[in-house]
């Protein structure tokens, strides 16, 4: 059978490297690596060598993703939920661009320009509305997991990323698992970008 | 309860109790510009309305009477309806972030629409926009209500956006983006291909003089660049809004220097106006070029040449071989690796706080949005019907969101001869 838990991660993540996909899988690395072998012979998943590569899902292996998570939704009879939950997350989503974007520039005098991140006064504003937008994003975070037990990483990696104050830096940064959330939440509903 | 205005040239109240946008169509009507009739509902009562849930009663209704008096026409008039806009306009401009209703055509949907912007002054987007930018948030916005122009009734109608100057370069040329046949919310949308303003030209020969008359008039009166948006409904041009400045870096202090020597401001104004993130920003290497490609949004400052891909897994295997411009209709989380192999990155939807221009950022890259022209296949991109294969060298400006074949000089406005003589003036009479 088809592992559907490192499978999806992966689709949701995109390409990435073995660790950070056995991190968000909660699965050990080797065990990890093991099942992404299994997909790999499936022929769902490959792996690219290269500085830039690391492993991601096939044509096939994203057609094979969207058909078990629609089943698993269906058979969970989650799909209402998770509808009613992503229609908040988009209420919430734009202005999670506008605080992403505000990390990175400042408008001074109608100038935007790279955030130098000097002014204290500034990055604590920015961190403020992010803090408030994380507390309005929890019940949305908190209806989902109870729709589908997987949703339940989000809520985790969310606050872990806020608490290092990774807003919009790294690959695990709280822009990017809202992102990788954002897709989830279209591959599970079957909703093209 | 605060009184209700109609739109007059008369109307001499301050952007801080009508907003900025009525404030500036009463500008416009001063200046004998087209616009549609309305009326605008002061911030007060959106204060008043935040406070205690009412809205002005009895003055409404009085409001839209004199409005169908005005228009002859009537809400719910079968041979004659009368139909309105509804929009947000603060004293402080804060685009994009409040709402707008079209095509209201009733007492009672008219009355939920201003309920309805009223209360977007405090939906959590726009707080957060007030909270960046300084705006304090006990103001209130005004609502501006205004007859509907229709920019897709027919073949001699549309919508666009007009700068009086090249909003890039500074130049002094008319700069803007018009859409046949479509109304406006479709021209900032990013997703639908513009015509260029000039085109305007040849279609409406009649609508693109009184454009051109009506930059002229606007600019001279702000004794600044200017853009307005507009819209053409049946071969006649209404004004919608017009707003002064807007420009940075090196465009902004060209427009200074030029309006020196055109004898609209002096030499201290012009010093004035051109703060150190404006010559920040001049800093930043620009594409020196006339030979555009296609234009989107800078989304990510800096100049990237790079061959074209047009997949991530394709700007992954290229990037071995060299630099590489990403181009994609838009990113999703399976794109990232290829937007960490690129150079640059281009998509063709999408605007400036779109996830592509944020990991973009985050990854310091030049980037280019919403390039609504270039059509991604696949193995190639198209523009103006012609095919540019993977692989085509191409360089991109994520400042001005040019895109121009091959590799392109740049160059900073550091050297330039607007800046120095600038400089030059400030020295002479240094501003405290």
């Amino acid at each position: 059978m088809t592992d559907l838990r490192v499978l999806h991660t992966l689709r949701c993540m995109g390409f990435t490297d073995l660790d950070r996909v056995a991190s968000v899988a909660g699965l050990p690395p080797e065990e990890t690596e093991s099942r992404l072998i299994d997909l790999a012979v499936e022929g769902l998943v490959t792996r690219t060598p290269g500085a830039f590569g690391g492993w991601g899902p096939t044509e096939a292996g994203k057609i094979e993703d969207a058909r078990l998570v629609a089943e698993e939704l269906d058979k969970a009879g989650a799909r209402a939920a998770v509808t009613s939950a992503y229609e908040d997350f988009m209420v919430l989503n734009p202005e999670l661009l506008d605080l992403s974007t505000a990390w990175h520039l400042r408008t001074v005098d109608g100038v935007a320009a790279a955030n130098d991140h000097t002014d204290a006064g500034y990055d604590d504003r920015v961190l403020a509305r992010f803090t408030d937008l994380d507390r309005r994003v929890s019940p949305v975070c908190a209806a989902l997991a109870a729709a589908l037990p997987r949703f339940g990483s989000y809520r985790t990696r969310l606050s872990t990323a806020l608490a290092r104050g990774d807003l919009a830096e790294s690959t695990s940064s709280y822009h990017n698992v809202w992102f990788q959330l954002h897709e989830d939440l279209l591959v599970t509903l079957g909703i093209p970008r | 309860m605060s009184a209700i205005h109609a739109l007059a040239p008369g109307l001499g109240l301050d952007p801080s109790v009508i907003g900025g946008k009525a404030h500036g169509l009463v500008t416009l009507m001063r200046l004998g510009l087209p616009v549609p009739p309305g009326f605008v509902i002061p911030t007060a009562a959106c204060r008043a309305f935040l406070d205690d849930g009412r809205l002005p009663g009895g003055e409404l209704a009085e409001a839209v009477g004199e409005l169908a008096a005005v228009t002859g026409r009537g809400f719910g008039d079968p041979a004659r309806p009368l139909l309105v806009s509804v929009r947000s306009g603060a004293a402080v401009s804060m685009p994009g972030m409040m709402d707008t209703l079209l095509d209201v055509d009733s007492i009672d949907d008219l009355r939920a629409a201003v309920r309805r912007v009223f209360a977007s002054w405090n939906a959590p987007r726009a707080v957060t926009y007030r909270e960046l930018h300084d705006i304090p948030h006990d103001r209130g916005t005004a609502v501006v209500v205004q007859a509907m122009v229709h920019g897709h009734r027919d073949e001699h109608s549309g919508a666009g956006v007009a700068f009086s100057r090249d909003p890039s370069t500074g130049e002094r040329r008319p700069y803007g983006d018009v859409l046949p046949r479509r109304q406006g919310d479709a021209v900032v949308s990013g997703t639908v291909p513009t015509l260029p303003l000039d085109t305007l030209a040849g279609r409406e020969p009649a609508v693109w003089a009184a454009l051109m008359d009506a930059l002229d008039r606007v600019e001279r009166h702000y004794r600044d660049v200017c853009h307005v948006e507009f819209t053409v409904e049946s071969g006649r041009l209404w004004l919608l809004q017009v707003r002064p400045g807007g420009l940075s870096g090196h465009a902004a202090v060209r427009v200074a220097v030029d309006l020196v020597d055109e004898g609209l401001i002096d030499r201290a104004t012009a010093v004035r106006r051109i703060t150190p993130g404006h010559l920040r920003a001049a800093a930043v290497p620009r594409i020196r070029t006339a030979q555009i490609l296609a234009r989107g949004r800078g989304a990510g400052p800096g100049v990237a040449t790079g061959r074209v891909a047009v997949t991530a897994d394709g700007a992954v295997r290229m990037a071995a071989g060299g630099p590489v411009v990403l181009v994609r209709p838009h990113t999703s989380p399976l794109d990232l690796h290829g937007l960490a192999a690129a150079t640059g990155i281009v998509t063709t939807t999408g605007g400036l706080t779109s996830h592509a221009a944020v990991v973009a950022r985050s990854m310091g890259k030049p980037a280019v949005v919403g390039a609504a022209a270039v059509t991604v296949a696949a193995d190639r991109i198209i523009v103006d019907g012609r095919s540019h294969p993977e692989g085509t060298v191409v360089t991109i400006d994520g400042t001005g969101g040019e895109i121009v074949l091959g590799v392109a000089e740049t160059a900073t406005a550091d050297a330039g001869p607007h800046l120095a003589r600038l400089l030059r003036w400030a020295a002479e009479a240094p501003v405290t």
